[in-house]
């Protein structure tokens, strides 16, 4: 044997450690919209195309080059355990190591699954953070190695989100859950970050006036499906370990690190031109996903080339997909029609028509059953004259002969159903255990209680039609248990009503609702997101004093309010007890963030603070008096205005005036001067704000006071400026003397 | 017993090349598509790369393995050889004709060719070495097409061992294959040889296909074909009329190519082949693979130049390298086409209307029927497509025609 043999092997071995591209796999969806096809299976488990879930999740990952995954599962943990063992992955040269993690039962949310991570000290590098429910054939290893060079720059870049550009309108998008993405062009870099809700309708996306007024050029999307594939740096785990409050990855942390001005960080989107990536959210997603794995839209991941679970499939005409072991029995009479896939072993009978399905694997389509539109997994029997639209089946059901499923059904495994029973549209089906409704599942607590309110004579009444043979009882619907449940807002039942497959939600009360929530809109015309943001974008970026007083004297919420109380009583307090300037800028930054104001108005409120604070001289007791009253104050608790997060002389002479304006006050000169002694503002400052149109002007009702307090700056500066010059020529005079 | 055999070294190395192959569809993704690079890894790194790269594991395979016996050593290739074929995507109807026996089918062709033909020349060295009487020397028909042709018959034997060959030595096991390694690498170096200067033998007789003032149409960016006009272009005075190729355009490059060369040459798009080929004198196209029954496969739009010169009786002649002869059949082509990507380069996927609408269908290969094909180029001399399975028959050996 040449002695070149083992020198090759570890050539072949070494350039594999040197860089391992970690990956976190959250196998947990942490919410309920597949119940009760999850009762017996994580989600993760669910086969689409016959393959789990799972499975395409690693499978999209080694296509990437990633070498050790990382999986977190918290329901359903050995089955978990066992799919991860007994896939083709864990056989020796598959190039991948999977470790399961199991966290505890107490994981409520995708960021305490991440404190978990954490808490296990398993990160090393920056690592992708993909949900247990991906499709993807981008390249990831490509984004990992731009997020890399990113961080050689930008230190402080934590994570890339891979986005994939779609169009507002898409199969694979879902309406209840997406997001306005605001980006800066040039970097990629996330500038801010909205959700957006299905139900009830976001119209109006806030977008914070620094965003715009820093980044001249910025990109506001609403087209953008969001691939839930994070590049993160080893700072996120910690980050979620440091506020413990995050629970959603996107709503708490992406949204929490972009407004905030305390961490400093910046998170880059990597917009995929190329590939293909979606979550299986919702049982809409799921069609949707499986609609484009049959159309070959994740071409190289497609059912007859690299399929998750190795069943071979041949690609037939029309995109069907029949298994390549020949050991699928059609009758001659049968239709098979467009985008499906039969599974190995199954039989279609006569005249049978199958269009747009999945059949599992070991099915029975008995004569003249009519499939459309439909998933139906391994070990079920569809029986004669049946017919199933836009449904879910799950493995070793029974739908006995001449029964109606309509659509967006959810059966789950094991059920018997009819003869000639109907399944209403939307209903969802499981199986009858001893005991009905509490008892149902007996080792989940938190799944039982859906039913627990529900009577033994309103669920025999709802499973009057399911047919005699049937041993299932159907799942009173969503809005009959949920409706006055505090419940997050995307798990709202409306709002899941778009996420749910078949419901095209045209008689949903989204379109009711459009004409009510525009309460608190600047402009009740406005009937969309774009034209909105588009609105929002013009007016702040060209004149961003002018919107300033409009925005905080009308409609002013009750949030708002309510921080203005919480920021006067913060100062009260620091000027009661005389904390320092640093301390009080501080816990006036943490008030911002738990409320979620631009930050203009905490300057307003921390100028309306002041100006109050300053106590009034009787005019009989002279200026000079009052002079030192004003000095007092500002020159304690001026630098304050601009320790808030940002500096802008221009808006913290507007507000002034406003609010001098507003109240009525005559300091307005005094105390103009005195922040310009103390470096608050500076000559730039006052001369751009004298420019500004709207110093003039005002509003009407103050507008008198605004003109007044307009020529006063106005006299200031002229004096400054003359005292300026005179400085000059003094030490002009100065010099000449030297 | 070749479980045995068979070393990890090996099998390591086996993987590599699997996993490569594996991977090697990753790059498929339009991002390098755009980067121009999508016909550089599917055709020439494609083909000949992949028969390269399955030379070097053989040769490895061989270096590495222990046998006593011929059968051991063809029983250790024919397992390498079998993973390595499993290993590729699969997306095809391609169908060996012997019915029972598996379906064995895969896009890369010449990864099979190439395992096949190893195990060709072993075995031809072996039954020189044993001093066997080597089979089939007959006449045949097909001959007649040769003349004038210098053609290999068998291989030249390589050494004149006159050990005695002792298979099954139980007293010294590695005899054998001490005694006979160097030759069948020596064998191995042949096919190797043979496919490094591939394009240069197809060249050789470029001069004789195009004459001057011609007008050639030719589709797609095959480098066969590119070597191919360029070498004519030293001696004769012609023009290259290229077919854009869509989805993925690769008539750009190959235009850009041939017209950097100095050839005068027109690009046009895919719709107008049928209105200019009154005009072309050959149609020369680039083949994936060219198959048992005389046919081939070729990228997307050859089989709308073929059927178009064939409407106007314009000659259809095929470059191709002998590795892309294989053994199969197409048995049932629905669709006339091979290996389905994913619509983005037809359909963006940010058309989210039309995406739930509109089924779309994108083949990267069209099959290319044996009637209107008018003559083969290859390496091994020109050849009509009634006789391809003659050559066949001449290249493999039939036991390792499923492998």
């Amino acid at each position: 044997m040449p002695p070149k043999g083992p020198a090759a092997k570890n050539k072949d071995i070494a350039p594999v450690e040197e860089d391992v591209i970690q990956a976190v796999i959250l196998a947990e969806s942490f919410n309920k919209r597949f119940k009760p096809l999850t009762i017996d299976r994580p989600r993760c488990l669910l086969p689409i195309c016959n393959a789990p879930l799972l499975d395409w999740t690693l499978e999209s990952l080694a296509l990437a080059g990633v070498q050790e995954i990382f999986v977190v599962c918290r329901s359903h943990p050995e089955l978990v355990k066992a799919a991860i063992k007994e896939s083709k992955w864990s056989k020796p040269g598959s190039g991948l190591k999977i470790v399961p993690i199991v966290t505890a039962k107490q994981t409520f949310t995708p960021g305490d699954a991440l404190r978990d991570i954490y808490t296990h000290g398993i990160i090393t590098n920056d690592f992708v953070l993909v949900t247990g429910d991906l499709v993807s054939n981008i390249r990831i290893d490509e984004v990992v190695r731009v997020h890399k060079e990113r961080r050689k720059v930008d230190r402080d870049a934590i994570m890339t989100m891979v986005v994939k550009e779609s169009g507002v309108v898409h199969r694979t998008r879902s309406k209840g859950e997406s997001a306005v993405f605001v980006v800066d062009p040039e970097t990629d870099r996330l500038l801010h970050y909205e959700s957006v809700t299905g139900y009830p309708k976001t119209k109006i996306a806030r977008i914070p006036r620094e965003v715009l007024n820093e980044h001249p050029e910025c990109e506001i999307r609403y087209d953008l499906i969001d691939c839930s594939i994070d590049i993160c740096s080893v700072e996120v785990p910690s980050l979620f370990q440091d506020n413990f409050d995050y629970g959603h990855i996107r709503r708490d942390f992406v949204h929490g690190v972009l407004t905030s001005d305390l961490l400093m960080k910046n998170i880059y989107t990597y917009v995929a031109k190329d590939g293909y990536a979606a979550r299986v959210q919702d049982t809409k997603s799921y069609d949707a996903v499986s609609k484009d794995i049959l159309s070959r839209w994740t071409f190289p991941l497609v059912p007859d080339n690299n399929h998750p679970s190795s069943h071979a499939y041949e690609h037939r005409r029309g995109n069907k997909y029949f298994p390549r072991d020949n050991t699928v029995i059609l009758s001659r009479t049968c239709t098979v029609g467009t985008n499906t896939l039969i599974g190995s072993h199954s039989q279609i009978f006569d005249n049978a028509v199958i269009t747009s399905s999945v059949i599992g694997r070991r099915c029975k389509i008995l004569p003249r059953a009519k499939i459309t539109n439909s998933y139906i997994f391994d070990d079920t029997t569809i029986e004669a004259d049946c017919v199933i639209t836009s449904s879910i089946i799950g493995t070793m059901v029974n739908v006995k002969e001449g029964t109606v499923v309509e659509k967006g059904c959810l059966i789950a495994d094991e059920v018997t159903v009819g003869p000639k029973g109907l399944v209403k549209e939307f209903e969802r089906v499981s199986k009858k255990t001893k005991t009905l409704g509490a008892a149902s599942s007996t080792d989940d607590e938190d799944e039982d209680s859906e039913l627990e309110d529900i009577g033994e004579e309103q669920l025999e009444k709802l499973r009057a039609d399911l047919g005699t043979g049937s041993n299932a009882f159907v799942w009173p619907p969503r809005t009959l248990i949920l409706e006055d449940e505090e419940t997050d807002e995307i798990e709202n039942v409306n709002n899941l009503r778009l996420m749910r497959l078949g419901d095209n939600a045209t008689d949903s009360p989204v379109s009711e609702a459009e004409s009510v929530s525009t309460d608190d809109a600047s402009s009740p015309s406005e009937s969309d997101v774009e034209d909105n943001l588009d609105e929002s974008h013009s007016s702040a970026s060209s004149n961003a004093s002018t919107s300033t007083p409009a925005t905080s004297s009308k409609g002013v919420s009750k949030e708002e309010v309510e921080f203005k109380l919480e920021v006067t009583q913060s100062l009260e307090r620091a000027f009661e007890e005389g904390h320092s300037v640093d301390n009080a800028s501080v816990e006036l930054k943490t008030l911002r963030m738990a409320s979620n104001v631009p930050l203009s108005r905490v300057r307003e409120a921390v100028i309306a603070a002041l100006v109050d604070r300053i106590s009034v001289v009787s005019p009989e007791d002279g200026a000079a008096k009052q002079k030192v009253e004003v000095e007092k104050v500002v020159e304690r608790w001026g630098e304050l205005i601009n320790k808030i997060g940002g500096i802008d002389g221009v808006e913290t002479i507007s507000i002034l005036q406003n609010h001098c304006a507003t109240t009525n006050t005559q300091l307005f000169g005094q105390i103009l001067v005195s922040f310009y002694q103390n470096d608050v503002i500076d000559e730039d400052d006052l001369k751009n704000w004298q420019r500004l149109p709207a110093s003039r002007t005002g509003q009407v009702d103050s507008a008198e006071n605004h003109k007044k307090f307009w020529v006063i700056g106005s006299r200031i500066l002229q004096q400054l400026l003359e005292q300026d010059s005179e400085d000059e020529s003094d030490e002009d005079g100065d010099e000449d003397d030297e | 017993m070749s479980g045995d055999v068979q070393t990890d070294a090996y099998q390591r190395n086996v993987e590599a090349l699997v996993s490569k192959l594996r991977r090697r569809y990753r790059f498929m993704s339009p991002e390098v598509l755009t980067a121009g690079l999508i016909t550089h890894l599917r055709q020439i790194v494609g083909s000949r790369r992949a028969a390269l790269e399955t030379l070097v594991v053989l040769r490895q395979v061989v270096t590495k393995a222990r046998f006593s016996n011929i059968e051991q050593l063809v029983e250790i290739i024919h397992g390498a050889g079998r993973r390595l074929v499993e290993a590729q995507p699969k997306g095809t109807s391609l169908t060996v004709a012997f019915p029972g026996r598996h379906n064995m089918d895969s896009t890369e062709f010449s990864v099979g060719n190439t395992v096949r033909k190893v195990l060709h020349h072993i075995r031809e060295e072996y039954r020189t070495a044993a001093k066997k009487v080597p089979e089939d020397t007959a006449l045949s028909i097909s001959k007649l097409v040769y003349q004038g042709q210098p053609r290999r018959r068998g291989m030249a034997p390589k050494s004149e061992t006159d050990v005695d060959l002792k298979e099954d030595d139980l007293d010294d096991t590695d005899s054998f294959s001490r005694n006979l390694k160097p030759v069948f690498m020596e064998a191995i170096q042949d096919v190797f040889d043979e496919l490094e200067t591939v394009y240069d033998s197809i060249s050789k007789s470029a001069k004789d296909h195009i004459h001057s003032d011609e007008i050639i149409l030719t589709i797609g960016q095959s480098t066969t074909v590119e070597n191919f006009l360029k070498a004519a272009a030293h001696y004769r005075n012609f023009t290259v009329i290229v077919a854009e190729t869509g989805p993925t355009y690769q008539g750009h490059r190959m235009a850009q190519s041939l017209s950097e060369a100095g050839i005068s040459t027109f690009l046009v798009p895919d719709s107008s082949i049928y209105a200019i080929m009154s005009r072309v004198n050959k149609v020369i196209l680039g083949a994936h693979a060219i198959i048992a029954n005389g046919g081939m496969f070729a990228v997307t739009g050859s089989l709308l130049a073929a059927t178009a010169a064939q409407a106007h009786s314009t000659p259809v002649v095929v470059c191709a390298g002998q590795f892309k002869i294989t053994p199969l059949w197409n048995l049932y082509q629905d669709y006339s086409a091979l290996d389905f990507s994913d619509p983005s380069n037809v359909l963006g996927f940010e058309e989210g209307d039309l995406v739930d609408k509109a089924d779309v269908i994108n083949p990267y290969y069209d099959y290319v029927g044996p009637d209107l094909v008018y003559a083969y180029i290859t390496n091994d001399g020109d050849h009509p497509p009634t006789s391809i399975y003659r050559l066949i028959k001449e290249t493999y050996n039939d036991e390792d025609i499923e492998l």
